[in-house]
């Protein structure tokens, strides 16, 4: 098996083929070449801080002086702590909140503006990402007022049909409803962006082929861009999902955490340690989130993995 | 999506459904807009009144004296054109190298990189300040463009991206005697186009609304972005502060996101191009 | 097949062998790494002793630069103008004044000591959880400490230190509507307990059946610093002086019953402080008395435009005949970091905005900013608060009432106070979510009272 120093060589010798397996074929140089500036930049600043973090994770620091060693006393007080529990049982209801609504929502989009039968589409795909630059102050004002329980229009439009006023934001039921909902207002697009990318990257010729063959819009769509997407779905519900475990932006400015700590989310959890200077369960708080991303990841990887 | 072949029906539902979708998305921000022209009391007293007889443009005469908006605009744009480059440059390079090469430490390594995505900014203030205060970073260019230019969200998603490519194209490339970085950018970058447009666009809006770290590492008018300047506008009204007026404060928020909003529109109009309006530029055909 | 990520687990299956033994080396490499990152990297480990506490001295001349840091906002635009006054008294000190996101940044200036300004603007309760990094101003405070109020002075104390040149005190009232209890026949300056104020609200629900007529907080956050409002009257507060809780007490329990009993009888609207159901409440006369900080004042000035001018303001009713009439609710005072360049300059400055005549004058009287002067709270320091040299003017929004003399009366019989604990914005998930569910009747006085100790104790005291 031999890897010829590829880089500029005219007379490549092509290594031996293990089926159309590109990743097989070894060139020493280049690989190394061409993660080298993104690794400069990861050891500098996300391996250093990582380790420090660790460190502190194993001491109760809180930002001044020397730091006592604590060994798992963190974790452990972390695990028995029904506060860390129920952020994440928060979490994990507004996950089941956010992301099914958000990948079919994001997926039908996504269809519709790769489709050449629909017009204006350049104006769509503009419209939609708006939310997610706009200042999320300036909008939770009017999130708090549309669904205040006595003068809001949304209970007013209820009320016209015979409901009674729900406490959208002051009960702990309708809270993370209310509070899915502005994050699926903020983020949906950016899934239909990053939807929109997977599907333009399926060629065009198969959709041809199919058509030759006299398959109908809806069977094209089942058979041969669901599968070709589920890569980019695979994607997107791994980070929709770290995404709705680390939310605190959204719950600290419109809710802050409450009503009785409904929405206090995973990481508003978190936050709330490190404002109040406990750093060091803040540090061990983050690296049990981690591999509580990793395991559902995990999960979510095996689920959607593309079958070649 | 197909060419002639098909029925040409009038797509009205689907019509209906991204105009539905398109309310929704804009109706707060026209109303961040609109409420900007009015009176600031107004705006906490009665925010979804409508009586354009009293709107002004106090809040942003106002908003103009007390904030440095230009700076911020400037600020960020540099922070956007330097950081942006090197992750559109630095990121597809890697992820290409993660999906179609073979060497030891990869996986480990890409498993690293995940980590690292997965741990929550916040916590990573502290020992990232330490080091730029090492450095003497504080308050620099450097501070605000390099960590996080190359980031492990871009890696992965470029993976992603390129992992389909499929390699067949890559073994053309190469038996027609291209270097290896020759095959990534004579074939991979084309073909890739949309996804590298999709990373310009996020890109764009993750750099965009960054504030976490920009509002720690800038101390004064001279370093802050855009977020940096609206969060200490809205700590009045996101902090429990106590005791602050924030009717005024708020106007002037209003007044200042509105007039962020532009140069990001202007912006994304102008990626819209690079987004293939439905059928793929070839691939294969060379 | 492509390898999906995080792959580490998956062995390749047609790998050769040299292969298996990189990721081998792989694994011992990285477990080396973290192992030298470990004893390396982080926070220095030892015995855990606090910073050596230090006094401020006077500068040796008044000669510099300072950096300041304050609030964006009403409060940087009134600072600022008083910068002019000080220049007048000090030529040769230059101050650069920098509006600043406080809460998200002084924390992580001050523990990495990064270009860490000279002053800063700080709540009082936040300010004994910064000690261990700023300067005890004990000594150059000395000359002043009598004349300034108790509760300010002990609110800035730890443990024989003071960390924060005491600004302004925000003494609690009683703000009613007067014209629409005047219609009502009940004449609110009567009110001189807490059951006098319970039986005018039913005397005015008697007269207007859809009121609410007394504010309860919905807000946790707000509802518990409203509490220790009512505590800082009694003379109490959450936590003594040496950081022991003292929420099981007879004060606390005469507090929330008073609040379960508006609660209970239908005499309060609950309404989070200045929401659409809070103004649209007060602003039809529905909710006529708001026991609140001075700073209050500001609604029936810019946010009721029906009601302004009806509204007046009182010292708070007390709990017992002949109490104290008001307590603290919030308040502000200015800290010095250790590690500032220039901190004798900074207490300089201070000692001119909250000491100096020339000083709260400007920074309390008419100005661009406030052409009435400066009302949502008064000074700290007596000879600041003469309650017959009003610094701002009469409040129209009020009726032209003297707010000053009232709040200065009201003011002067806040009895002392202890520095807050660090831990007290915490524990707003336990005591302030617990009063709120009081609210909604699912739990007593009592319960509050014993389920918050207990959740505090563990989760907050406990930990520190």
């Amino acid at each position: 098996m031999t890897a010829s120093s590829a880089l500029g060589s005219r007379a490549v010798r092509r290594a031996p083929q293990r089926g159309p397996r590109w990743s097989l074929l070894r060139r020493r140089g280049a690989p190394y070449l061409f993660i080298a500036p993104f690794l400069a930049i990861f050891a500098l600043f996300s391996v250093y801080p990582l380790i420090f973090t660790l460190r502190l994770s194993f001491t109760n620091w809180h930002g001044a002086g020397t730091a006592e060693w604590v060994g798992w006393g963190n974790y452990t007080y972390l695990l028995t702590n029904p506060g860390f529990w129920s952020s994440l049982g928060n979490s994990a209801v507004l996950w089941l909140l956010i992301v099914p609504v958000q990948v079919v929502i994001g997926l039908l989009a996504a269809v519709l503006l790769n489709s050449a039968r629909i017009r204006m589409r350049g104006f769509y795909r503009t419209a939609f990402i708006v939310p997610f630059v706009t200042p999320l102050v300036a909008i939770a004002q009017i999130w708090v007022v549309v669904f205040d329980q006595n003068y809001g229009p949304v209970n007013d439009v209820l009320g016209f049909f015979g409901i009674p006023d729900i406490g959208w934001l002051t009960t702990s039921e309708w809270a993370k409803p209310t509070l899915a909902l502005l994050f699926l207002w903020k983020t949906t697009g950016f899934a239909i962006i990053i939807l929109l990318s997977g599907l333009q990257s399926i060629d065009s010729s198969l959709y041809e082929a199919a058509s030759l063959d006299g398959a109908t819009r809806t069977r094209q769509l089942v058979s041969i861009t669901v599968p070709l997407v589920r890569r980019t779905l695979m994607f997107l519900v791994v980070l929709q999902t770290l995404a709705v475990f680390q939310m605190f932006a959204e719950p600290y400015v419109v809710t802050k955490g409450g009503p009785y700590s409904s929405t206090t989310t995973a990481g508003l959890f978190l936050y709330n340690h490190i404002t109040r200077a406990d750093l060091g369960t803040g540090a061990a708080n983050s690296f049990l989130l981690v591999i509580i991303v990793l395991v559902l990841s995990l999960f979510f990887v095996r689920m959607l993995r593309t079958k070649d | 999506m197909t060419t002639a072949i098909t029925r040409r029906r009038r797509p009205v539902a689907s019509q209906l459904f991204l105009i539905l979708l398109t309310l929704v998305f804009l109706s707060p921000v026209v109303w961040a807009i609109v409420s900007s022209f009015k009176p600031a009391a107004d705006i906490i007293r009665d925010p979804l009144g409508f009586d354009p007889s009293l709107f002004n443009f106090d809040n942003f005469e106002r908003m103009f004296g007390d904030v440095p908006l230009g700076s911020g605009f400037m600020n960020t744009a540099i922070v956007l054109v330097l950081k942006g480059s090197l992750t559109l440059f630095f990121a597809p390079l890697a992820g290409y190298a993660f999906a179609k090469y073979d060497f030891p430490f990869k996986n480990i390594l890409f498993g690293t990189v995940l980590v690292t995505l997965m741990l929550p900014t916040i916590v990573l203030i502290i020992p990232l300040l330490l080091e730029m205060k090492e450095f003497g970073w504080v308050n620099t260019y450097q501070a605000l463009v390099l960590p996080g230019s190359i980031d492990a969200f871009a890696i992965f998603w470029m993976r992603q991206v390129i992992a389909a490519v499929p390699d067949e194209l890559l073994d053309a490339a190469r038996v027609d005697g291209c270097g290896e970085f020759g095959i990534y950018w004579r074939v991979v970058v084309p073909v890739i186009r949309p996804g590298i447009a999709g990373l310009a666009v996020l890109t764009v809006m993750n750099i965009y609304n960054d504030f976490v770290w920009p509002v720690v590492v800038t101390t004064n008018d001279r370093m802050q972005t855009l977020q940096v300047v609206l969060s200490t506008l809205a700590q009045n009204i996101t902090g429990n502060t106590i005791g602050a007026d924030y009717a005024t404060v708020t106007g002037e928020l209003l007044a200042a996101s509105s007039i962020a909003l532009i140069p990001l529109l202007v912006i994304f109009i102008l990626l819209q191009k690079h987004f293939i309006n439905g059928i793929l530029a070839g691939s294969i055909k060379g | 097949m492509h390898q999906h990520p995080p792959a580490r687990s998956e062995a390749k299956p047609n790998a050769p062998r040299p292969f298996r033994r990189h990721l081998r080396f792989g694994a011992f490499g990285l477990a080396a790494l973290v192992a030298i990152g470990l004893t390396a990297c982080g926070p220095a480990i030892g015995s855990g002793e606090a910073a050596d506490p230090s006094k401020l001295q006077l500068p040796a001349e008044p000669k510099g630069e300072i950096t300041i840091w304050d609030r964006s906002g009403d409060l940087y635009g009134v600072f600022d103008a008083a910068i002019a006054k000080f220049n007048e008294k000090y030529p040769d000190i230059t101050v650069h004044h920098e509006a600043v996101d406080i809460g998200a940044k002084l924390q992580n200036t001050l523990i990495t000591g990064t270009d860490v300004p000279d002053g800063v603007f700080l709540d009082d309760q936040l300010v004994p959880g910064f000690a261990d990094h700023l300067w005890d101003l004990s000594d150059v405070l000395k000359p002043y400490l009598g004349d300034i109020a108790q509760q300010k002075v002990d609110v800035n104390s730890l443990d024989g230190g003071i960390y924060g040149v005491p600004w302004d005190l925000d003494p609690g009232l009683l703000f009613y509507n007067a014209t629409a209890l005047k219609a009502a026949g009940i004449d609110a300056e009567s009110i001189k307990t807490y059951d006098d104020l319970l039986q005018a609200a039913r005397d005015y629900k008697a007269f207007k059946p859809d009121a609410g007529p007394i504010h309860l907080e919905q807000s946790p956050f707000l509802g518990q610093l409203q509490l220790e409002m009512y505590a800082s009257q009694l003379g109490t507060s959450i936590t003594d002086a040496h950081g022991k809780l003292r929420l099981d007490s007879p004060k606390y329990q005469q507090i929330l019953t008073f609040l379960d009993t508006v609660q209970k009888e239908g005499l309060g609207t609950r309404a989070e402080y200045l929401g659409p159901t809070d103004i649209a409440t007060l602003d039809s006369a529905q909710q006529v008395f708001v026991p609140w900080a001075q700073w209050f004042g500001f609604a029936p000035q810019q946010l009721l435009p029906e009601t302004t001018g009806d509204w007046r303001a009182m010292p708070l009713p007390a709990w017992s005949d002949g109490g104290p009439r008001s307590g603290a609710m919030g308040g502000s005072s200015f800290i010095i970091p250790k590690d500032a360049k220039n901190p004798g300059l900074a207490w300089l400055f201070y000692e001119f905005l909250a000491f100096d005549p020339a000083g709260y004058a400007a920074v309390y009287g008419p100005n661009d900013i406030y052409p009435n002067g400066l009302n949502t709270s008064i000074p700290s320091y007596g000879p600041a608060a003469d309650p017959a040299k009003p610094l701002f003017g009469t409040v129209d929004a009020l009726g032209g009432q003297d707010l000053w003399k009232v709040a200065v009366d009201a003011g002067a019989q806040i009895p002392g106070g202890v520095p807050t604990p660090t831990w007290w914005g915490g524990a707003v998930d336990y005591l302030g979510n617990n009063i709120q569910k009081m609210l909604d009747g699912t739990m007593t006085p009592e319960e509050v009272i014993s389920v918050s100790t207990k959740d505090i104790q563990t989760n907050l005291v406990d930990r520190q």
